[in-house]
Formats: C-alpha cells, sequence, structure tokens
C-alpha cells in the first residue's frame, strides 16, 4: 500500500486506516446505549435548570469535557461559587478514571506505524459509553477501521447529547419525578448489566463484585476518591486473584 | 449564581482542560505498554472495579433525581433486571426494560 519514496527502500508497509469505518460509527450511535446515554444527559439539562446555570454553559460542557460526573461537579460547583482552583481539583479527581479506559480501548484500536492524531482525537470522545461500547464491537471490526469507528461514533454522541441536553432543559418541570427518576434509573441499569455480560475472564467477575462493595464502603469515609480507591484496591486484587485461579492449571497464552 | 471567574473560564480550565489531561495520558501511555502484557490486564480490572463501584454509588447512595427514590425500589429494579437477562439468554435490552418498568412500578410501591 506504501509508496516508495525516489531511491528509498521499502521498510515495512503500514497498513492505513479504514475511513469507510466513519460513518458506521456514527451509525452505532443509534443504539441501546445511545438511548440510555440520551436519558442521562437530559437528566444533565434538568440539572443545569435546577441549579440555575446557563443551557450554553451545559451544552458548550458536552462539547468540550464530555465526561458526565465531571460535568455534574462543575455545575454544582458553578453554581455554589466555589473558587476555580477547587473546582479544577474536584473535576479532576472525576477524570482520573478516563486514563485506564483510554488505555484500554486505544490498545485494541490503534495502529502502530500510522500518524498519531487520530488517536489523539479518538481520546477525547473515550469515557465509561463509549468503553462498553467499543468491548461490544470490537470483535467484528476489522482493526483499521476501529478508531475510525470511534471517531464517527464519538462525534455523533456528542451532537445527539448536546440536543439531548437542551431537550432535558426545556421539558424541566414538565415531568412528573418518578418518571424523570426512572429516566436516570437506566444509566446504572446499562452499566451493570453491560460489565456483567462484557465479563469474560474470573477477573472481570471478581473485579465487579469487589468495586460494588469497596465503592460504598470508602463512600462513607472518604466520598471524593471513593471511584479511584474501590477501582484501584478492588482492581488489584481481582487482578492478583484471577492470576492465581489461572495458574494452576496449564499456563495458556493469548487474552 | 455568584461565581468569582466567568462561567467559559470554569467550563474550558476547570472542565476541559483538567479532563483531557488523562486522556491526553492515555494516548502517551498506551504506545509504551505492551498490548498482550499482565499490565494491560491490570488496568482491565482497575476500570472494571471503579464503574462497579460508580454504579453501586448511583443504587446505594444516589445524588440528584435518584436521592428521591426508595433504596428497595432501586435494588428490586436492578435484582429483576439481573435475572431477566439471566433468563432471556443473556440479552441486555430485554434485562434494561425489565428493569426500568420494575423500577418504575416498585416506585408506587415504595414512595
Amino acid at each position: 500500500m506504501s509508496r516508495p519514496g525516489p531511491g528509498k527502500v521499502v521498510e515495512r508497509s503500514v497498513v492505513p486506516y479504514d475511513w469507510a469505518w466513519l460513518k458506521r460509527g456514527m451509525a452505532s450511535a443509534f443504539t441501546l446505549p445511545g438511548l440510555v446515554m440520551t436519558f442521562s444527559f437530559m437528566g444533565f439539562g434538568a440539572l443545569l435548570h435546577s441549579e440555575g446555570v446557563s443551557l450554553v454553559a451545559g451544552i458548550a460542557q458536552d462539547a468540550v469535557i464530555w465526561a458526565l460526573p465531571g460535568q455534574v461537579v462543575l455545575v454544582d460547583a458553578i453554581a455554589r461559587g466555589v473558587p476555580l482552583f477547587l473546582a479544577a481539583l474536584a473535576v479532576t479527581l472525576t477524570a482520573v478514571r478516563l486514563l485506564p479506559m483510554v488505555v484500554l480501548v486505544l490498545a485494541r484500536a490503534r495502529m502502530p506505524g500510522n500518524p498519531r492524531w487520530p488517536e489523539y482525537l479518538a481520546a477525547h470522545f473515550i469515557a465509561a459509553t463509549v468503553w462498553v461500547m467499543s468491548e461490544m464491537h470490537f470483535g467484528k471490526i476489522p482493526r483499521p477501521g476501529r478508531l475510525p469507528w470511534l471517531i464517527g461514533l464519538g462525534s455523533m454522541l456528542v451532537t445527539g447529547m448536546m440536543i439531548a441536553t437542551s431537550a432535558g432543559y426545556a421539558l424541566t418541570g414538565m415531568m412528573p419525578l418518578p418518571l424523570a427518576a426512572t429516566l436516570v434509573f437506566f444509566t446504572p441499569a446499562f452499566f451493570l448489566l453491560a460489565l456483567v455480560d462484557g465479563a469474560r475472564l474470573d477477573q472481570d467477575r471478581i473485579a465487579i463484585v469487589l468495586g460494588a462493595v469497596i465503592g460504598p464502603v470508602v463512600h462513607a469515609f472518604w466520598p471524593s476518591v471513593d471511584l479511584l480507591v474501590a477501582g484501584l484496591v478492588g482492581g488489584t486484587l481481582a487482578f492478583l486473584a484471577g492470576r492465581h485461579l489461572r495458574h494452576p492449571r496449564e499456563p495458556e497464552n493469548g487474552a | 449564581m455568584t461565581s468569582a471567574s466567568p462561567v467559559w473560564l470554569y467550563v474550558v480550565v476547570a472542565g476541559a482542560l483538567v479532563t483531557y489531561a488523562w486522556r491526553l495520558a492515555g494516548v502517551l501511555l498506551v504506545s509504551r505498554i505492551d498490548p498482550q502484557g499482565a499490565g494491560l490486564t491490570w488496568v482491565r480490572a482497575v476500570a472494571t472495579a471503579l464503574v462497579a463501584a460508580l454504579v453501586a454509588r448511583m443504587l446505594f447512595t444516589p445524588s440528584g433525581l435518584l436521592a428521591h427514590t426508595a433504596l428497595p425500589a432501586r435494588l428490586g429494579a436492578i435484582a429483576i433486571g439481573a435475572i431477566t437477562w439471566r433468563l432471556a439468554g443473556r440479552r441486555i435490552e430485554p434485562g434494561i426494560a425489565a428493569a426500568v418498568v420494575t423500577f418504575l412500578i416498585l416506585q408506587q410501591i415504595f414512595p
């Protein structure tokens, strides 16, 4: 595929990204996870309204932050007039969780040898939902198509969620509480079933249980770092337990 | 709204920059990590436990709208959803539908 430069030895042909998958990624936004996300972001729109933060500021957050827990923390900080530095600290604590997700998704999507700008772009779109969706779809996407698929999916989701935020903002107060709460309930239901459904290794199942137990315990004492502690402690224990369970049997290769 | 700095400064500095920093760290890290190695398996365990903790927080100590609902309604709905997922041949869609409908009903029973 690669054109040899004049008088240059062809080293190794780098397989380029297959951008035909960009459109398919956009289409993947219109599936169940996209619907669940829509309800969450309608809830975010409702939050903006009730906290007295402008819709424009909320839509801008969808575009440039793209991580709902951080956005909720930021809206709260703006509404209460928390100093900029403290707001930044609170938001960045919620964003640490994005690092492992970006590593996991890109490790299965990037094509070494290509320019890296698509990775920097795709990383902006990666959060919990897109990680879960990539686990669901990557098996059916040839590797050169994965990063374009992510970028198509992410750009369509961001656009859709800006609309959902606006709709939620406009609908606030018109919906009875049980119905509005049910929209929000889609999110834990989706994440839990997606995690359980995607658990392939012993390690995954142990990590789910440990995270769900350690999280609330830490939350009671030190709420700002509960997710980090649960992730690091629960994940590490699950990783060690998973190795221990696998090792006594024949050492097999592969993920 | 009484914030010392303009709102756009919050969105850009306290929102976008401090969030993308961690994603950038992920991009820089992934090219140095062995895609087949134990390091990535550990990262997967950490991310899984973290999202599980996020779900547990939303179920046990929620904020916002869910805070106005009863714990038995939230837990009962999730349990029915998980059972349905299993009975429906491990398909997510029926599981979520069952969880959400159950939640709507249980909110009437546990106001």
